[in-house]
């Protein structure tokens, strides 16, 4: 009898420890982040409870990306898939097909005014890679906080929506980082209007900062346009020089994903030193100065602003 | 032996280990004008290719003795007739011996290009491009650069080929021209007749040399039956020619097919055949 | 006039850079382009795009993202692919074609390893190679010496170059030279080529390379003039291609190739050699 009630305890709480288990380690969210700039959003918002595997590294060019068979393998493996939208990322229709992924695709820029293109550029793609379409609409939502704000938002409600049981977490994660981006928007704007009117047109490789533009009023030219994929004509070249001449943009800046040497050629001929290195489409390796969207942020304010008022 | 330009140990020639000249001795004399005749595949242009030294030796060697200057024309050129050059380019390039790589054309070397082209009945053909040429007007332009090469042996791949009738024997006057100017000569003919009337010595080829000497001689007809009889085609299966193999030495060995009773090696040129029956064809 | 032909030049320092870095190229790339298309080797330019691949990773894996020790691996995969290709042409029964294809194929694959290798998502080409618009001193020094060394090695060895084209057995029959000839071209094609790249990117690099002495086929049955229309010709596209991408704003490297294109097609139906000439007219006949 003894022995019967002890073997029936003893079953009673091996078939019970994987339910114990279960609720005390509960299996991450698989989540796929098409680049570090979202993986840094999804960290924020998700901590412990997922885990994130990034397409498009630090100083990767999601212009011209090309996926790998591990980026095939890990979208089909995940729960959730994060993605900027407004054709950012070229490579993402093919990949999603042939990783024949059941997981949701979520575009990050659903609810974000688009801003277009800024100048008719004549874009030719490069004979390398093969023919990319970038429509009318800038990508680059992500350069606005208050977008950036809206990007933290769909992320929350897709981790919601995969993980029901953490949406509490995630929506208090959400709220905390949200409240960071208010303060790093202060910033921000701080920092731009110490800069004088008429010192505020600056020029970068490629036409990466509308959004940046548009919100916070800093004037960005850029001979490259849209992707880093077109080719600058001299017209664009000259254009940019004669501005620089005119005094009418004040410095210049080389990107972290771009070659640099149409922005040195630039500096060189104009005078102005090189302001340093924004970063635009990626962020850095986490022991350069902008391994997160807010570090990003404050890097970029500062270094225009310190390369303006400096010169 | 020291007036031989050319001398011929044991040489063997040939193609992923098939021998197509096998076994070679003899000299040829300075300033002589041999032809060398043999049915197709008898190894007389592997000869040729070996003597110039675009083909190297499987076995025994081919001693230039005096390390005189040679001259060669092939049977098939590897020239590229869609190159932009005219024939004034075409005949310059046998100045190469004397003038290297730098070494400026002087006026008497275009004058002896000139005199080249008129020798060969190309007179006033300078400017004219290599593609406008016929086969007969190439071949010439080609005697014209042997001729400005000034070579001590001269060694001629079947150059009567696809060569009309007056042309031919224009270029037998040049050779005859050479072989009195003292130069060697060697000729690939297939014309018997051709080489009856012109040619004082003959080399009669069959992967071995059959016969060679005076032509008279060497044309005779039973000569020219044990050539054509000789073995044109490779075999996969025959055993490999050891070195100390020589003449005089015959033994069995397997058949892959008995309606043919050619011996690989061991064969003595001077021995009557002895089939059994004529050979199938 | 003034205005539209000479004034960009004048006014701008990255015009006048441009336009000395491709003219400069011309001198030296439209020469051997003239013999590759002889050779009928003219899709070797394309070819070499991808061979430099390995080389340039290699530069990157040990250097990380510097210029020169990704063009000095570039140069260096650059040699190995053309001249293992034209051994394999030339001591076996493999034509050119099909040796450089499969050399450049290996090459090619080998480099997209070694970069997926080290995981990095920088794409080591669009970093490699350059613009004409933003040619540094260091590029058009490089330009310039590259120009200097291709002529100078045409001008040594330009009888033997014409003569391994024309009739290679002959010269293996008088001279030991052949061979080393045949390298030594191959070694001038791939510096053109690589130096090319690196300054001026791969389509106007290759393309300055074939067009022109395309074009110039149609005109001399010589290959001096050949040479000499080829240069012309390039300098002339060059010239045409930066004054449209200054007043119609069209990028830089299409401009140059499109002209020398506009020229190549004229050339097709009404140079000397081309088709209205040698098929369509109706010439007069002599009586001798």
């Amino acid at each position: 009898m003894l022995k019967s009630l002890r073997l029936a305890a003893l079953v009673s709480v091996i078939t019970s420890l994987p339910f114990g288990l279960a609720s005390a380690f509960a299996e991450p969210l698989k989540v796929v982040a098409s680049f570090s700039i979202i993986e840094d959003f999804a960290k924020n918002v998700g901590g412990d409870r997922i885990e994130v595997t990034t397409l498009v590294g630090p100083d990767g060019d999601a212009h011209v990306y090309e996926p790998k068979p591990t980026d095939a393998m890990a979208m089909s493996k995940a729960d959730v898939v994060l993605v900027n939208g407004l054709h950012f990322e070229g490579f993402l229709q093919r990949l999603v097909e042939a990783s024949a992924t059941k997981a949701s695709i979520v575009e990050l820029t659903k609810g974000v005014e688009p801003i277009k293109m800024k100048e008719e550029h004549e874009h030719a793609a490069d004979d390398s890679h093969a023919d990319h379409h970038h429509g009318d609409i800038d990508p680059h939502a992500f350069q606005s906080i208050a977008n950036a704000k809206i990007y933290v938002k769909n992320i929350a409600d897709a981790f919601c929506a995969a993980d029901k049981e953490g949406c509490d977490a995630y929506k208090a994660n959400a709220a905390a980082y949200t409240q960071k981006l208010t303060e790093t928007e202060k910033d921000v704007k701080a920092a731009v209007a110490s800069i004088p009117e008429d010192k505020r047109t600056i020029i970068t490789s490629h036409d990466a900062f509308g959004y940046f533009e548009h919100e916070y009023g800093l004037t960005f030219l850029a001979p490259e346009g849209i992707s880093t994929e077109a080719e600058a004509s001299a017209a664009d070249v000259a254009a940019l020089i004669k501005q620089v001449r005119e005094d009418k943009a004040s410095a210049v800046f080389v990107e972290n994903i771009t070659n640099a040497r149409l922005i040195e050629q630039i500096a060189s001929e104009t005078g102005l030193k090189v302001g340093g290195t924004l970063y635009s489409d990626a962020l850095s390796p986490a022991d350069g100065p902008a391994s997160t969207y807010i570090d990003m942020m404050h890097h970029n304010v500062d270094t225009i602003k310190g390369a303006i008022l400096g010169s | 032996m020291t007036d031989a330009c050319l001398t011929f140990r044991d040489l063997t020639l040939g193609y992923n280990s098939h021998p197509a000249v096998h076994h070679l001795n003899g000299a040829v004399k300075a300033g002589s004008l041999t032809a060398v005749v043999g049915a197709n595949g008898s190894g007389k242009s592997t000869l040729m290719k070996g003597i110039v030294g675009v083909l190297k030796p499987m076995a025994g060697a081919c001693l230039n003795t005096r390390n005189a200057r040679i001259a060669y024309l092939p049977q098939q050129s590897e020239l590229d007739r869609s190159f932009p050059a005219r024939v004034v380019d075409l005949v310059s390039l046998g100045l190469w011996p004397r003038r290297g790589l730098l070494g400026r054309f002087t006026k008497e070397d275009r004058e002896e290009v000139s005199k080249a082209l008129k020798a060969v009945g190309l007179e006033g053909f300078e400017t004219r491009p290599i593609d406008s040429l016929s086969g007969g007007q190439l071949q010439r332009a080609l005697f014209a650069r042997v001729l400005v090469q000034d070579a001590e042996l001269i060694l001629l791949d079947e150059p009567f080929n696809a060569v009309d009738a007056k042309t031919v024997s224009d270029l037998i006057q040049l050779i005859k021209r050479w072989h009195g100017e003292n130069r060697t000569v060697m000729v690939v003919v297939h014309d018997l007749e051709l080489v009856r009337e012109h040619f004082p010595e003959t080399l009669l080829l069959a992967r071995r040399p059959v016969a060679w000497g005076e032509t008279k001689e060497t044309l005779r007809p039973d000569n020219l039956l044990r050539a054509r009889r000789f073995d044109e085609a490779w075999h996969e299966d025959a055993p490999w020619c050891e070195p100390d193999h020589g003449h005089g030495h015959a033994h069995a060995h397997p058949h892959a097919h008995d309606h043919h009773h050619h011996h690989e090696h061991g064969e003595v040129l001077d021995r009557p055949d002895h089939e059994t029956g004529p050979r199938a064809a | 006039m003034y205005d539209f032909l000479i004034a960009p030049f004048v006014e701008f320092g990255f015009m006048q850079r441009a336009l000395a870095g491709s003219l400069m190229l011309s001198l030296g790339a439209c020469p051997v382009g003239v013999f590759l298309m002889l050779r009928r080797m003219s899709l070797t330019g394309d070819a070499m795009a991808h061979a430099i691949l390995p080389g340039a990773a290699v530069g990157f894996l040990f250097f990380g993202l510097q210029i020169v020790p990704m063009t000095i691996g570039g140069l260096i995969a650059g040699v190995i692919v053309a001249l293992g290709a034209g051994a394999v042409s030339r001591f076996t029964v493999q034509k050119e074609d099909a040796s450089m294809a499969a050399f450049y194929l290996i090459s090619l694959a080998l480099g997209v390893l070694m970069v997926s290798l080290r995981g990095s998502s920088v794409d080591l080409m669009h970093v490699l190679f350059g613009t004409v618009l933003a040619l540094n001193n260091d590029a058009l020094t490089l330009i310039a010496a590259i120009s200097v060394i291709t002529l100078a090695t045409l001008g040594i060895f330009w009888r033997a170059i014409v003569a391994e084209c024309l009739d290679p057995l002959f010269l293996r029959s008088v001279s030991r030279l052949g061979t080393p000839v045949h390298f030594i071209f191959l070694g001038l094609v791939v510096l053109n080529l690589v130096g090319g790249f690196q300054a001026l990117g791969t389509l106007l690099s290759v393309g300055l390379m074939m067009l022109p002495a395309a074009a110039a086929r149609f005109w001399t049955a010589r290959v001096e003039p050949m040479c000499l229309l080829a240069i012309v010709i390039g300098f002339g596209s060059c010239i045409a291609g930066l004054l449209l991408s200054y007043h119609a704003s069209l990028p830089s490297g299409p401009a140059i190739i499109l002209s020398a294109g506009l020229v190549y097609f004229v050339s097709t139906i009404f140079g000397t050699r081309g088709v209205f000439n040698t098929r369509l007219r109706r010439h007069r006949h002599r009586t001798a």
